[in-house]
């Protein structure tokens, strides 16, 4: 490895202060990668995207060939990121939509990617939720949608909410909360549950309150197990999901991991979200405040002491390669975890699927695997009598792949200074703005080093959709 | 490898061509990504060559890579 930058690959990207896109460059220097771009009124901005040698940036892909939208709501005018809604030019359909049913919190995080509580917004009605599912519709897919905000459980109506995403259609609703209510709120967990909840996608920084205390300015693990305990009372599966901040959490990755099995299998998973900045965070970010996906990795296997591997991980079929991370595992008897794959698929020699394809395989998987286990799970005399003269221990072990499995996962967002356009056009997370255009989170969510947003507050008129 | 008749249901209706020597069950570890656990296969107990029929490629061994596939 030599000290001399060496240019891997051009894209696009913004720059930070004005918005402007500019060109970009992922720069190899010794074994780390930066996104590199200059703006001619700005200057230089050079921020880490990969760190360290394992798993290898240039081997981390997943070629994929464009879906673009069927139905484009804006028309291209400006080119990315600037015609959002979505344009014609996006690479890929929604896999997941998130609905903002309110602005309100009743926590005031340092950092939250929605800066939630900023403004006094008013809720919006059914009949506006109902306008915004219905545009969902209309793009021709149908999404797994993730009700967010905002805080959610704030709104006493949020299982009319519910039901009424399910009465359109919607097989898989996910509820983006703190938990503070299902912990406090045992009949409400219950009217979430009949309304047509699945799968709760629970905020879990870390298991000290420490860490809780720092990130959310509250202690609340007990209430964390409280919200827990309620799911698990009426069969809601959940997802923890932890904000990765470098000197605050790191060093916990392995208790989360403990905690979540612990708690199987009602926990289906932890989905870890590399700290971004977007929306609130308390200052601009040096390379030092990042971690990435290698080290996220790396951290889960030194963490659990070699339990999971480096190479029980790969990437996404769905998303662009360089955002996310996944690893899946079957829960044994022993209650140790068997990874379902022990090395690394070689992705880069696929032939590429389309998008869409890798779309519709994610939405089956986190509908099956974030949601509660099928009602055998809780039984060995299933798995038990399973003829296994056919195909061995594979026909037990598939078997135990679809009532215990444990997945881990990852979601690498982008902010104004790693933002890389090619990975915003494949993006497949898609928040839909009070306005029903359909946005890639990270573009919604855009803030720049001044605080100014790209999409989030700002209306379209009617007559500038398509 | 060559099909052998009047066999009885324990035994194979296969001959390893190379050895000729009737093929036996025998667990043999079979593997995907990395992933192996034993399953019972007619294998020669010569010169170990094992026979995968053509059923089982297409359809377990199949099914076993679509489902780890995932997403």
């Amino acid at each position: 490895m030599t000290d001399n930058p060496r240019i891997l690959s051009s894209t696009e990207s913004v720059c930070p202060i004005c918005f402007s896109r500019i060109g970009a460059q992922r720069v190899q220097i010794e074994n780390d990668v930066y996104l590199v771009k200059t703006c001619p009124q700005h200057g230089e901005f050079k921020t880490i995207v990969w760190r360290g040698p394992t798993p290898a940036f240039t081997e981390w892909v997943r070629p994929k060939i464009p879906s673009h939208p069927s139905n484009p709501f804006t028309p291209v005018e400006r080119g990315c990121p600037f015609d959002c809604g979505l344009c014609a030019d996006h690479h890929q359909q929604t896999c997941t939509a998130l609905i903002e049913v309110t602005q309100r919190c009743d926590l005031r995080c340092n950092y939250c990617f929605a800066s939630a509580g900023s403004a006094n917004v008013p809720d919006p009605d059914l009949t506006h939720i109902e306008y915004l599912y219905r545009r969902l519709l209309e793009t021709g897919t149908q999404p797994n949608l993730q009700i967010s905000g905002g805080e959610p459980t704030l709104r006493d109506d949020l299982p009319d909410i519910i039901a009424l995403g399910r009465s359109l259609g919607f097989q898989f609703i996910q509820l983006n909360t703190h938990g503070l209510r299902l912990a406090r709120d045992r009949e409400y967990v219950r009217r979430l549950k009949e309304a047509g909840l699945s799968s709760v996608f629970l905020q879990f920084d870390g298991t000290d309150d420490e860490i809780l205390k720092t990130i959310r300015g509250v202690r609340q693990l007990e209430r964390k197990r409280a919200a827990i305990a309620h799911c698990a009372e009426f069969d809601l599966g959940v997802v923890l999901v932890p904000v990765l901040i470098p000197g605050v959490n790191t060093h916990n990755l392995g208790a989360i991991i403990a905690f979540a099995l612990d708690h199987f299998p009602t926990v289906r998973g932890v989905h870890f979200q590399p700290i971004t900045y977007l929306g609130r965070f308390p200052h601009a970010p040096a390379d030092s405040d990042r971690i990435t996906i290698p080290e996220v990795i790396r951290l889960i296997e030194a963490q659990t002491q070699g339990a999971l591997r480096v190479e029980n991980f790969t990437t996404s079929g769905c998303e662009n390669a360089l955002c996310s991370l996944h690893g899946n595992f079957v829960v044994m008897p022993d209650g140790k975890l068997r990874p379902w794959i022990n090395q690394q698929p070689n992705t880069s020699c696929c032939i590429p699927q389309p998008a869409a394809v890798g779309a519709e395989k994610t939405r089956q998987f986190v509908a099956q695997h974030w949601a509660p286990p099928p009602p055998t799970s809780g039984s060995m005399i299933a798995l038990d009598s399973i003829d296994s003269s056919s195909f061995g221990e594979w026909d037990r072990f598939l078997a135990r792949t679809k009532t215990h499995s444990f997945c881990i996962s990852g979601m690498a967002f982008q902010d104004v200074w790693n933002l890389d356009l090619e990975r915003l056009r494949d993006c497949c997370i898609h928040t839909v703005s009070p306005d029903g255009r359909v946005i890639p989170f990270c573009a919604y969510n855009l803030t720049s080093q001044s605080g100014a947003t790209l999409y989030r507050g700002q209306m379209l008129p009617v007559e500038a959709l398509l | 490898m060559t099909a052998h008749t009047g066999f009885s249901p324990k035994e194979t209706p296969w001959v390893c061509g190379q050895c000729d020597i009737p093929l036996v069950l025998t667990p043999v570890d079979v593997g995907y990504m990395g992933n192996a656990f034993p399953v019972e296969l007619w294998k020669c107990p010569n010169c170990g060559l094992v026979f995968v029929p053509e059923e089982l490629a297409l359809g377990k061994m199949l099914e076993v890579e679509k489902q780890l596939e995932d997403k």
